[in-house]
């Protein structure tokens, strides 16, 4: 079991394996410069809240030149997703169509009001067909998170594991995302992922 | 009429966030859902409902009415034209 690649996305700066992304910056929201810079051809990224695009641009950065191809799909891969605000940040855009003089929830915000949207999104960009499932706990954790991937890789259906931090909440955008699988190399410790965490 | 075409088209690009999208490139009789047209999806039929009823004051009692109503820019049009109320 290794980490095989891995990504770090903060306010303003993305890392991929450690090494910065580059990113032309516009008045456009960072993530949105930073969708534009990998080429995706993803219209549906802009139908998304902050939480998904974060992680499906992510999972798109350590997934590029992986066996996960987005083409073949794959029942041996799993996507498991955490972070402590939960959907909160959708969840206060869609208050803010609430309000009682003029009440129009819109449909499309609303969907976004789970967390565990974004490993749906992520599973369907890259044809992911294994298990799916995201843990809202009180911070970033990296015991939790070494614990989530000897968990999920105990599974021997499971051969690959996307697995991230990504919180977003206002302001707030921290994403960790690992690619884990089964070639030779090191399990990961909480101390390899929190020296992956803080990578600067 | 094409006036109000024009005008739902730079609402359906803004409240969908077809972002990489302009007006031009929306074919006023091209389909809006479905793979030969804009590839709308469910939800941005529901999202047109919203639209129709904050905009225009047209409210869709039943969503199957959608289906002919947001066939095409054009259809759609009509259907506002003939039902506005603001």
């Amino acid at each position: 079991m290794r980490i095989a690649s891995h990504c770090r996305i903060t306010p303003n700066r993305c890392l991929a394996n450690g090494q910065p992304v580059p990113v032309q910056r516009s008045e456009r929201p960072y993530l949105t410069d930073l969708y534009h810079s990998l080429s995706m051809g993803y219209p549906k990224f802009f139908k998304m809240d902050n939480l998904c695009k974060a992680g499906v641009l992510a999972a798109e950065l350590v997934l590029r030149g992986s066996s996960v191809d987005g083409l073949t799909p794959r029942h041996d891969v799993a996507v498991v997703g955490l972070n402590s605000s939960s959907s909160l940040d959708a969840d206060l855009q869609h208050l803010q169509h609430l309000h009682p003089d003029s009440y129009f929830p819109s449909p499309a915000v609303f969907v976004y009001t789970l967390a565990n949207i974004v490993t749906g999104e992520i599973a369907i960009r890259h044809k992911i067909l294994g298990e799916s499932s995201f843990y809202v706990i009180p911070e970033f954790s990296a015991h939790q998170m070494a614990k989530v991937i000897a968990t999920t890789l105990s599974d021997a259906n499971i051969n690959c594991l996307l697995c991230g931090w990504i919180e977003v909440l206002g302001q707030e955008l921290d994403v960790l995302m690992m690619l884990i699988d089964r070639l030779n190399g090191p399990a990961p410790t909480a101390q390899n992922i929190n020296s992956l965490y803080n990578e600067r | 009429m094409n006036e109000l075409i024009d005008k739902l088209k730079q609402e359906l690009i803004e409240v969908l966030n077809l972002e990489e999208v302009q007006p031009a490139d929306i074919d006023n009789n091209a389909p809006l859902f479905g793979d030969d047209g804009l590839g709308l999806d469910s939800i941005d039929a529901l999202e047109l409902i919203v639209l129709l009823e904050k905009n225009y004051g047209i409210k869709l009692n039943d969503p199957k009415e959608g289906r002919e109503i947001f066939k095409n820019m054009t259809t759609m049009a009509e259907y506002v034209s003939q039902h506005r109320t603001k």
